[in-house]
């Protein structure tokens, strides 16, 4: 379980949703629980959005494990020059 | 002049040794990659659509193949059609134009022949019939209501939309209530802000060579920022594996984002294939300008309330970016870069174009210096109105560690605070105005970024070291990656030797962009060193005869308490006797890249009769986190700066009605010269960050943020004139002044 | 197409080669000596990445046509160390990190040389207009302008010692 905070993108799914508590272990458990409860949510996430966990911008993606305690960020993909 | 928070607990790191690359730079010995050449290499030469928008009905090659020298002729059939969903398809449609040319200059078929000129000669022979389509040139003619399609196959991301539309992207980041902010303001500025496209303008053209075997294996000398990129855009154009595909980096001549991508590759891997020859591709300057680069040209509607005491209250934007042919994520980040200030109330709305100009290529802080110019110029005009110091009102809105990005996530330890403050104690901003001049602040972020890197460091059987890694060195990185060693080993710098290896001598790495080889390539570095010292601790044990928990690492010795240290030198010496040679590799997905904020301030002297505006002073702060090698740090600093000076005063893209490029040269597209300029003072700020065991934040795009604004600030102060179109060049500053004379 | 003897002084040594007309000396000299110091940034003229001395003038090697180069001298940056010694303008660009890609760093180090040959004591001023041909687009020009003052203040030095003892 995890705290989820949205994009303003993504509330269009959620009926303007963008805190929710979510069930599952890893970062990819609880995008397939979002696609299950807000249909089309999962793939913007997975394929159009970074994370970020407790703040912190993380790379390993789908297998970073969560806690209830944690606080997930879906956000915009950041590159660079 | 450095600004730490703390005295520098290093040896080496923060030091400024000569570079390694450095003598053969100035001796003139440094192979770049047009400098490469191969044994029966042939020269290649592109044909360019000369339409913005085209469909391609047929191209007859049969009288370029005829001609003398001519061995290849690659069109778009010779290329798979990738899916369109595939990540690189846009990328491989921008390589070789199919059916449907994208813009003036998109390459629609290549020759290699025994000289360029003959290769040259034979692309003017081949025919290509075109049905020229209607083209949409600018942000508003690809968002008017009977806009024609611009790209066929563009679909807006982040949507399911499966019908072709002009947009690129449509994003939105909110917070707060923004009515009742604005409801809460005492003052509200508004205004809208437009910027045309610009070139990254590296001085080094676009070239590599490619060497394709009877096997189909290919060997690539290449300029670019990852070399790994390289293999991997190569591969996935060509439907080839990857272990087909060997890249060599060459030494780059400048990149700033624009060498992130490819153009030319798989092009002369083909032509290469064909001929079964080595092949040579160098643009000329022209081609760079018409069919590389640029940076998106935007159009920012932007409203900013504060209340009387400074405080912003809101912020409301509407962004739009072109991203010229295909899609991409320009106006995403420039939304995402407005961060800098607390504003409890935000809404942002970005949205990307498509247009039948070039595919736009990241520039140093992508999209950042077009948002900053915006946003950081009402802030001005609140401070003005307020009648308050720029720099504090900033200061009293300026985000902390936990404040909220525009993403909202939590910034993490940031110095923005501490950059501000530094500009406020410098000399410049406490020395009276020259009179006559105008002075200007403006602020600049940048998220930086961390990704995946590989070193391996070898120690060599004297005690002297090769550090190894993945990532082209475009500002000085070797230096960087020797004084990270030197500081983990214990060893003199110039003992190391730092490397940039090829795609198939280190591990994986990506791209040097987003300020992050330092970073990240950097950690992999110190974590193969610390691998290697605890293997030099195991080797000194078995030496000594000890348990390897008494044998202590020290300043480059292993220390044994009662006997003599023994160096690196010695162990080395005894590798063969005790376990063999000694080498460590280590590779990561970097976590915890440290946001970089900078702030400068400007002198500008505006001359009434010409429009001229006259830089007399510049000075840039930014945080580094931990500066490795301040002289290249600084050198970051005044490049971004004077990169962001041209684009606020000279340099853009100028479209004739048919869509080509009207100053496709040095000449006309005007970049600044020495005479431009004064000295860019540059202040170091350092801000440790705590994800990186240096502290390291990434310094190379964050100077080129703050400049746009900074100059039209200066140029409002020196004159009354609020500049909102760029380039802020003297025919516009003249016309803007006329209109404030009122004629 | 025919191509012209064309017999010159390049860094000291008597060479020849072959040229077509139309062959640029910016191609002739990269291609036909091996001299890869001098760059084509823009081969209009307009960037100075190959700058070069020609009878004591700078000149873009890519606004000459390589026959013109018949009886001419001519100078590159391989010819400006005197054998293992680095000229000082090399050595004030190498420790005053003057370049970051090096890309246009041979043409900054000719021009620089040339002015400082023409005028041993420039002001910031005189330096900055006498590099103007030539753009640079990593430094933002300052740590090549304070290289070319030290390099200077070194020279006049070194002949002021030279001319006391
Ligand atoms: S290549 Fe000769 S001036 Fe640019
Ligand atoms: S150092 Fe790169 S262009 Fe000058």
């Amino acid at each position: 379980m995890a705290v989820v905070h949205l994009q303003a993108d993504h509330r269009r799914f959620t009926n303007g949703q963008n805190v929710i508590t979510v069930e599952g272990n890893t970062v990819g458990a609880l995008i397939d629980e979002l696609e299950h409860r807000y249909p089309g949510l999962g793939h913007l996430l997975t394929d159009g959005a970074s994370v970020a966990i407790n703040g912190e911008l993380i790379p390993n993606g789908i297998f970073e494990r969560v806690e209830a305690s944690t606080e997930v960020h879906f956000i915009a993909p950041i590159a660079g020059g | 002049m450095t600004v730490a928070t703390k005295p520098r607990p290093y040896k080496y790191v923060g030091t400024r040794p000569v570079r390694h690359d450095g003598l053969e730079k100035v001796t003139g010995k440094a192979r770049f990659a047009a400098d490469l050449n191969m044994t029966a290499q042939l020269h290649g030469a592109f044909v360019r659509s000369p339409h913005a928008h085209a469909r391609i009905i047929s191209i007859d090659t049969s009288k370029a193949e005829a001609m003398p020298g001519v061995k290849a002729v690659v069109t778009g059939a010779d290329f798979p059609n990738l899916d369109i969903k595939h990540p690189e398809f846009d990328t491989a449609v921008n390589i070789m134009a199919r059916d449907e040319a994208l813009y003036n200059g998109h390459a629609v078929a290549a020759v290699a022949a025994l000289s360029a000129k003959q290769a040259k000669a034979a692309a003017a022979a081949v025919e290509v019939h075109y049905e020229a389509l209607p083209a949409v040139l600018t942000i508003e003619e690809a968002l008017a209501d009977d806009a024609p399609i611009a790209n066929f196959k563009n679909r807006t991301l982040f949507t399911k939309d499966t019908e072709p539309s002009n947009l690129a992207s449509i994003n939105q980041f909110d917070r707060g209530d923004i009515a009742a902010g604005f409801a809460q303001a005492d003052i509200i500025v508004e205004r809208e802000f437009t910027t045309t496209a610009v070139h990254q303008g590296y001085i080094e053209p676009h070239a590599c060579v490619a060497d394709c075997g009877q096997d189909g294996k290919v060997t690539i000398w290449a300029s670019s920022q990852g070399h790994f990129a390289v293999r991997s855009k190569t591969a996935d154009s060509l439907g080839w594996s990857t272990d087909r595909i060997k890249v060599i980096p060459a030494e780059i001549g400048g990149g700033f984002g624009g060498k992130t991508t490819i153009y030319l590759e798989p092009v002369a891997a083909l032509l290469s294939q064909k001929a079964a020859r080595p092949v040579k591709l160098v643009m000329t300057r022209e081609e760079v300008l018409r069919a590389t680069g640029p940076a998106p040209a935007t159009k920012i509607h932007a409203k900013l309330g504060a209340t009387t005491d400074g405080t912003l209250t809101t912020l409301a934007s509407t962004m739009y970016f072109d991203n010229g042919s295909t899609k991409g994520y320009s106006a995403l980040t420039g939304a995402m870069s407005v961060a800098s200030y607390k504003l409890p109330n935000l809404e942002l709305h970005a949205i990307g174009t498509v247009t039948n100009t070039p595919r736009s290529a990241a520039y140093r802080a992508p999209s950042a210096p077009q948002a900053a110019f915006a946003v950081e110029t009402l802030i001005d005009e609140i401070a003005q109105h307020l009648n308050l110091d720029p720099i504090e009102l900033r200061l009293k809105n300026a985000v902390v560690e936990g404040d909220l990005t525009a993403m909202g996530v939590p910034h993490p330890k940031i110095g923005f605070v501490e950059t501000l403050e530094a500009i406020k104690n410098s000399d410049h901003y406490n020395s009276p105005i020259p009179k006559g001049a105008g002075r200007g602040v403006a602020t600049g972020f940048w998220f930086n970024i961390g990704e995946q890197s590989s070193a391996t460091v070898n120690l060599n059987e004297d005690g002297t070291a090769a550090v190894i890694t993945g990532s082209p060195d475009i500002g000085g990185s070797r230096a960087s990656m020797a004084l990270m060693a030197a500081e983990e080993l214990g060893l003199a710098v110039d003992r190391i030797t730092p490397i940039v290896a090829d795609t198939e001598s280190v591990g994986f790495t990506d791209i040097t962009e987003g300020s992050r080889a330092t970073f990240a390539t950097g950690m992999a570095v110190v974590n193969a060193c610390r691998e290697l010292i605890s293997e030099l601790q195991q080797r000194a044990a078995t030496i000594r005869g000890v348990d390897i928990e008494q044998v202590e690492w020290v300043d480059g010795t292993a220390q044994i308490e009662g006997q003599d240290p023994l160096s690196i030198a010695e162990i080395t010496a005894l590798a063969k006797k005790t376990g063999g040679p000694l080498t460590a590799t280590a590779s990561l997905n970097a976590a915890g890249a440290g946001p970089s904020f900078a702030v400068h301030v400007a002198d500008v002297a505006v001359d009434e009769e010409t429009g001229v505006a006259k830089i007399l002073r510049y000075t840039a702060a930014q945080d580094a986190g931990t500066a490795i090698h301040p002289s290249y740090v600084e050198g970051q600093i005044q490049g971004g700066s004077v990169q962001g000076i041209g684009w606020a005063l000279n340099e853009e893209y100028i479209y004739d009605s048919n869509g080509e490029m009207e100053n496709a040269s040095f000449l006309d597209y005007r970049m600044p010269v020495a005479s431009d300029l004064p000295m860019i003072d540059p202040i170091i700020v350092e801000v440790p960050n705590p994800s990186h065991p240096y502290g390291v934040r990434g310094v190379g795009e964050t100077g080129i943020v703050p400049p746009i604004p900074t100059l039209a600030n200066a140029i409002a102060d020196a004159c009354g004139v609020r500049m909102t179109a760029l380039p802020m060049s003297p025919p516009r500053l003249l016309a803007a002044l006329n209109q404030r004379n009122g004629n | 197409m025919q191509r012209t003897h064309v017999n010159c002084t390049v860094n000291g040594d008597q060479v020849d080669f072959l040229a077509t007309d139309d062959t640029s000396l910016l191609n002739a000299l990269r291609d036909e000596l091996g001299l890869i110091s001098v760059k084509e940034g823009c081969g209009t003229g307009d960037c100075g990445a190959c700058t070069i001395v020609v009878d004591d003038k700078i000149n873009c090697a890519c606004l000459m046509f390589a026959p013109e180069a018949e009886g001419l001298t001519i100078t590159t940056v391989e010819g400006m160390a005197l054998g293992e010694q680095l000229h000082p303008l090399q050595q004030t660009f190498l420790e005053g990190a003057a370049l970051q890609c090096g890309v246009c760093t041979p043409g900054f180090l000719v021009a620089a040389k040339a002015l400082l040959d023409r005028n041993p004591d420039p002001t910031e001023t005189e330096i900055r207009y006498a590099l103007a041909g030539n753009l640079c687009r990593c430094t933002g020009y300052d740590k090549i302008i304070r290289a070319t003052q030290e390099a200077a203040v070194q020279m006049q030095t070194s002949k002021q010692r030279g001319a006391s003892t």
